[in-house]
């Protein structure tokens, strides 16, 4: 588990695109399942990493994204949660993975008197 | 220009990972810059990692060394030491994985530059998830598997074995008082990672090292 490390990088990174610590409302963040993060424990660190840094007690509105794989045998492209699965029109599991590994900070939210 | 201050939402699209990514490339060209091979080697705690650089040791020689990471205790490096080559221990004091950073600090005690050295092997802390998503500068992860904890852990883990330029079946010496499917687990690998390159190895007999030392003695060979 090193949630706790992940949640100081993303709030040293909200820091800097904001200019320093302030109460936030909403800190939205993209997972992808092949990122090696888990949402549950990234959402108990980030609450208390955010309070102590200064940041309040954000809401962390987490969007978890499916990976996109293609299929070697048919060329068909979907959507995975995870990989038990294999492609939906002939059912191989030999495939390439386009996307999945996201994990990003992509906004955060404050009220406009809240500074 | 518009202050950030003064709007209710900010853009950020920062890859929460980008300050490891940049120290891992700059241990990247560090040591490529050197002409030398660096491999990360991941595996769930005890599945041979220690031993695996043992053996390695042995057909390397001083031409190998190794970063060691561990939550605690020098006793990996002290092994690998022991069987012939250059180890220097980084005691991760709780953290459950490596980060470049770190890495890159630890490079520091070894002298790149005496051409002597042709591949660095870091250890990675045992743990099959949090190692995955921090890149330490090398040109290849090595995932490590071995036959006891059952042949269904490649799907369980699917951000490390779908990194991996190298999957290891480790302790092949007991696939006869197991049910551990070798076919299968190569099989939901490559489902991964259709490239992926398989040694299957005993670190205990010997069988498979001397074969998996020659394939990163011709990596390490292309990278000159
Ligand atoms: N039977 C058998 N045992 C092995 C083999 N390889 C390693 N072992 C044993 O497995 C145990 C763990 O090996 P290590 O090399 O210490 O494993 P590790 O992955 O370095 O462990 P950590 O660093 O603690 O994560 C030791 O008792 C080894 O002797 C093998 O091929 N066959
Ligand atoms: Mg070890
Ligand atoms: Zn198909």
């Amino acid at each position: 588990m090193h949630e706790l490390s992940i949640a100081k990088d993303m709030t040293t990174i909200i820091g800097k695109a904001i200019g320093g610590p302030r109460p936030l409302d909403r800190v939205n963040v993209t997972i992808g399942p092949l990122s090696g993060i888990s949402a549950e424990s990234l959402r108990f660190c980030f609450g208390e990493v955010a309070r102590s840094e200064g940041f309040g007690e954000p809401e962390l509105v987490i969007t978890l994204v499916a990976a996109r794989l293609v299929c070697l045998d048919c060329e068909t492209e979907y959507n995975a949660k995870d990989f038990y699965d294999g492609c939906p029109s002939c059912g191989s599991i030999n495939r390439n993975i386009l996307s999945g590994r996201e994990f990003t900070v992509d906004s955060v939210e404050f009220d406009e008197g809240n500074s | 220009m518009k202050d950030p201050r003064r709007d209710n939402k900010v853009d950020i699209a920062t890859r929460v990972m980008s300050r490891n990514d940049s120290f891992a490339a700059r241990n990247h060209e560090l040591l490529r810059s050197n002409d030398i091979l660096t491999l990360n080697i991941i595996s769930s705690p005890g599945a041979g990692k220690t031993s695996l650089l043992e053996a390695m040791a042995g057909f390397f020689g001083p031409g190998l060394a190794v970063i060691e990471g561990d939550v605690r205790t020098r006793r990996d490096a002290e092994r690998v030491e022991k069987a012939g080559c250059k180890a220097y221990q980084i005691e991760t004091g709780g953290s459950c994985h490596l980060d470049a950073e770190a890495v890159g600090k630890a490079l520091e005690h070894f002298d790149l530059t005496d051409g002597e050295l042709s591949i660095l092997a870091i250890e990675n802390v045992g743990n099959l998830i949090c190692p995955s998503g921090y890149d330490l500068g090398e040109d290849m992860k090595v995932g490590l598997l071995s036959t006891p904890e059952g042949d269904d852990k490649v799907l369980k883990y699917p951000s490390l074995f779908s990194r991996i330029a190298v999957l290891v079946i480790n302790k092949t010496d007991l696939l006869p008082m197991l049910d551990f499917d070798v076919d299968r687990a190569v099989r939901e690998c490559r489902s991964l990672n259709p490239n992926v390159v398989v040694f299957l190895m005993s670190a205990r007999t010997g069988e498979g090292v001397e074969e998996f030392c020659r394939f990163l003695k011709g990596q390490a060979e292309l990278e000159e």
